[in-house]
């Protein structure tokens, strides 16, 4: 069974030869915008949505969602994970519709019912169940499809930020609790591809027989254990690089003991509210964060780490941000002229206003989409 | 502001490393008079290029880990001796404390970054150590020229292929200028192409840096010829030190051009290709190799047509038609990225194609070893591993069990849990739980990553023996020697689509990584065949 594509000539224009030398093509996968300009843009969006939840309006956030995505979502795991901050924000939505149908009642039209029962007093006394009513389950659909958006918009600044230009950009105070965090987020895609290679492997192991019985553990024990063996792995490669080499500092220490007392002082507060005690409490909270602030100051002077080649805002930068803030500034100036179609209560009987005027603003939400289109 | 640890001059034997009676027992290790390392005394000069060999589980990683203090500060154990490094005490100092004398580098290159860009990842180490913006900046360019990665600095580790990982990983524990680089099978994972170029970095860094270098391997192919020395590990304790052709002369796992020489009665024993090439230029001519019994084409058990699969919405199969019938060894070859595994999981249903089909008998049981043998296993213990697999399936063969314990040479670790046990027999684990089901066409992706000669060897007594029994192989591997020794069939996939396809002598004879001995001694594939036609030919002139 020979191909006819068997190379003869082991050297001159030998297919496999080329093939195994090819170089690849070089490539960056650095992001155009900073980090900075892509919370600017996330908090842009999260408040465009709270400040015209109608659900047309909230469609468009998330369709520009998805648009940046497409156009700046990188080739890492978090990047991948889009769909999965989708699907979260989807069960989130669903379970407070849900909530939210099971408790409401005596505000719209019955549609069906469903048996209830009254939770004890302690519990709150209200009733779950009964009358399944079509003002209350629209309304619960419309609020949950700002939830969706707003886990979207997360998740797609997730997708198209650099976790390290992140981190940089924090106070160096924060370094290392934001390196665990940037770490432990960099853990959510691996453990997904873990869990889904677990299963593929279950099933491969048997020749394609599914067997239900006891699958949660064959798929459970193998994507922990190598998450811990990950997780060792990389601490011991942290270590043998340097991480934790310098010993506190005296402005470390100190940090820590205001760091303390800041806490302290902020609970002593919260307790004294509860109590009704207002002076003591504005006194304690007041102390509390005097000493946060400088246990925040004092750890950043003592940290001598020098940061790498730390990326500045560019005037490219600059431009996004200036034109994604027109777009909440944009509803507050529509909001306030009285546009009514930013809010609007669904019965499902009529469809939602639209104003073009709002659509125009959400779609300053879009620019860093076309700047990715104009860049080669 | 300090100008870091590379400003510091640093004394010429900064990279000695010296172990001095160095004995270890891992925390919980059941037979205290069986320690991972026991009396070990070596030492390595400044400059020195040392390969580390020996079998599975013989204490080359545990070795290695004691240069810069992971054993015993991160390991925790029982800890006697001492290591130097530098004059260093691994006792006194963390690995943190040694960062700027001894860069480690993992045998898989992903537990390594920290930072998801390159560029950034290599300047963590620098960071930590305080060294100024200005030093950091030159040493990172340094770095990026010295292992030739500077086209890929704005990459994210996530995105690169095998072989530039592996050496983005070299470059960042290069970067704070370490005077003893540590690596631990940094070729395990590679293509022969990838391997090369990490190897060639290794060796420009000894040669014009003066770095100390100690790498484990298993793969001698290629690290043999560049070591100054070769130290071999047996049972946690050095069993031999000296030359690497010394060493090799006796070691089952040598390159097959030293077995070749060993054979003929070579002296010296050869290393390379090229040394080897030029001791047969003065042999006799050997007989050709008898040729194979005629293949007759068995009853087909797998059919691809057309097939066309995306992954990620790239395409990486396009239009691949390929045939496998009863009794064949297949082997599946082609770079990092080219898509074997993407082949073999098609073939295995585990995903869908694009276009075209997958077809087998309603009757033929196909079942996949995926490349990472971690993701499969679960149970306490190996024999329960191999039971588990008859358990789904209905079955209780306890028989079974026992051959494929023996079959792969697990039979001395049946009771250990698998997640102790080395890379390579965790692999033979896994071969073993999906063996054990019976299934007549075998998937095995990379199946001899980080396995000895020995695990080597039973693994292709196995597939011959299944194979024998009308079943089926497919390999998806870069071991062109394993392909050599075990295949009946080559394929090699390029580009989307099957760039050559017959036995497995015709399609490696015209490849640039044909196995050693096909490069000395044409047309014979394998030491054993070299054996068989002498051995024929003796019995002939008897």
């Amino acid at each position: 069974m020979v191909s006819a594509r068997v190379p003869a000539d082991p050297v001159a224009g030998d297919p496999v030869i080329a093939e195994l030398v090819v170089p690849r093509a070089p490539a960056s996968d650095r992001p155009v915008l900073h980090a900075a300009t892509w919370i600017v843009w996330a908090a842009a969006a999260v408040v465009s949505v709270q400040l015209a939840p109608n659900v047309l309006y909230a469609s468009v956030v998330l369709l520009v969602a998805v648009l940046v995505v497409e156009t700046h979502g990188r080739r890492t795991g978090l990047a991948r994970a889009f769909p999965v901050f989708l699907a979260l924000g989807a069960s989130f939505g669903l379970l407070r519709v849900v909530l939210t149908v099971a408790t409401t009642h005596g505000l719209g039209t019955p549609l069906a019912t469903v048996p209830d029962f009254t939770l004890p007093r302690l519990l709150g006394g209200f009733t779950v169940g009964g009358t399944i009513e079509r003002q209350v389950l629209w309304q619960a659909l419309a609020d949950a499809l700002v939830i969706v958006v707003v886990i979207a918009v997360f998740g797609a600044w997730n997708a198209v930020v650099s976790h390290h230009e992140v981190l940089q950009s924090t106070p160096r105070a924060f370094h290392e609790l934001g390196l665990v965090v940037t770490i432990a987020l960099a853990f959510v895609p691996s453990t997904l591809a873990a869990l889904r290679t677990s299963r593929e492997a279950d099933r491969a192991r048997t020749g394609g027989v599914v067997v239900r019985r006891g699958r949660l553990v064959r798929h459970a024990v193998p994507v922990l254990e190598s998450g811990m063996e990950r997780a060792v792995a990389l601490a011991e490669s942290m270590d043998a690089r340097g991480f934790g080499h310098r010993p506190a500092g005296r402005g470390e220490r100190v940090a820590a003991v205001g760091t303390l007392g800041g806490l302290l002082g902020l609970g002593g507060a919260f307790v004294a509210l509860v109590g009704g005690a207002q002076l003591a409490a504005a006194i304690s909270g007041g102390i509390g964060l005097v000493l946060l602030l400088t246990a925040v100051t004092s750890a950043s002077s003592a940290a001598r780490r020098v940061r790498y080649r730390p990326r500045r805002l560019s005037a490219l930068d600059a431009a996004v941000m200036a034109a994604v803030v027109m777009a909440p500034l944009g509803l507050v100036v529509l909001h306030a002229i009285g546009d009514e179609s930013l809010r609007w209560a669904p019965t499902g009987t009529g469809l939602p206003p639209f104003h073009p005027l709002v659509v125009l603003s959400l779609l300053a939400l879009s620019v860093p989409a076309a700047i990715r289109s104009a860049t080669p | 502001m300090s100008a870091g640890p590379m400003s510091a001059p640093r004394p010429h034997d900064a990279g000695r490393l010296v172990y001095d009676g160095v004995g270890f027992a891992y925390p919980g290790t059941e037979h205290p008079h069986a320690p991972a390392l026991s009396g070990v005394d070596l030492a390595i000069a400044a400059g020195e290029m040392v390969l580390v060999i020996g079998g599975s589980g013989s204490g080359k990683s545990t070795l290695l880990r004691c240069a810069n203090g992971l054993v015993p500060h991160s390991s925790g154990g029982r800890f006697s001796g001492s290591v130097l490094v530098g004059g260093r005490s691994t006792r006194a100092h963390k690995p943190r404390e040694l960062a700027d004398l001894v860069g480690f580098v993992h045998q898989d290159p992903e537990a390594q970054f920290v930072v998801d860009h390159v560029e950034t990842d290599l300047a963590f180490v620098l960071e930590n150590l305080g060294t100024d913006a200005r030093s950091m900046r030159r040493r990172v360019e340094e770095v990026l020229d010295a292992l030739a990665i500077a086209h890929l600095r704005d990459r994210s580790p996530a995105t690169l292929s095998g072989g530039e990982r592996q050496r983005c990983a070299i470059a960042g524990a290069l970067a704070s200028a370490p005077a003893l680089l540590v690596l631990d099978e940094p070729t395990s994972q590679l293509d022969p192409q990838g391997a090369d170029d990490v190897l060639a970095a290794l060796t420009r860094l000894n040669a014009d840096l003066g770095t100390t270098i100690v790498l484990a391997e298993h793969r001698l192919e290629r690290a043999a010829p560049l070591a100054d020395r070769a130290v071999l590990v047996a049972d946690g304790t050095i069993a031999a030190t000296g030359a690497p052709g010394a060493v090799l002369a006796g070691y089952d796992g040598a390159p097959p051009v030293t077995h070749l020489g060993r054979l003929l009665g070579w002296d010296p024993l050869p290393l390379t290709v090229r040394e080897a090439r030029a001791r047969a230029a003065g042999e006799p001519q050997h007989p050709a190799p008898p040729a194979p019994p005629p293949h007759a084409p068995g009853r087909s058990l797998l059919r691809a047509r057309g097939l066309g699969v995306a992954v990620d919405g790239h395409r990486v199969l396009d239009r691949l038609d390929l045939d496998i019938a009863e009794g064949e060894v297949v082997a599946l070859l082609g770079r990092n990225g080219s898509g074997k595994t993407t082949l073999l999981r098609t073939l295995a249903g585990l995903l869908a194609p694009a276009t075209g089909s997958v077809e087998h008998a309603a009757t033929t049981r196909v079942a996949y070893v995926p490349q990472d043998p971690n993701s499969l296993l679960f149970a306490p213990t190996v024999a329960d591993e191999l039971g588990a697999t008859l358990r789904l399936l209905g079955r209780r063969d306890p028989a079974a069990i026992e051959v494929w314990l023996e079959r792969l040479d697990l039979l001395t670790t049946r009771d250990r849990h698998p997640r102790s046990l080395s890379g390579g027999e965790r692999q033979r684990v896994a071969i073993a739980a999906v063996a054990v089901g019976g299934a007549d066409v075998l998937l095995l992706d990379e199946p001899t990553r980080g396995m000895d000669a020995a695990s080597r060897t039973a693994l292709e007594a196995a597939i011959r023996e299944h194979a024998g029994r009308g079943g089926v192989v497919v390999l998806a591997t870069h071991d062109v020697e394993l392909a050599a020794r075990a295949a009946s069939r080559a394929v090699v996939i390029g580009d989307r689509d099957l760039v050559a396809d017959g036995p497995a002598r015709d399609v490696l004879a015209g490849s640039l990584f044909a196995p050693q001995v096909l490069r000395v001694l044409p047309p014979f594939l394998t030491v054993a065949e070299v054996a068989r036609s002498l051995s024929a030919a003796a019995s002939g002139q008897s």
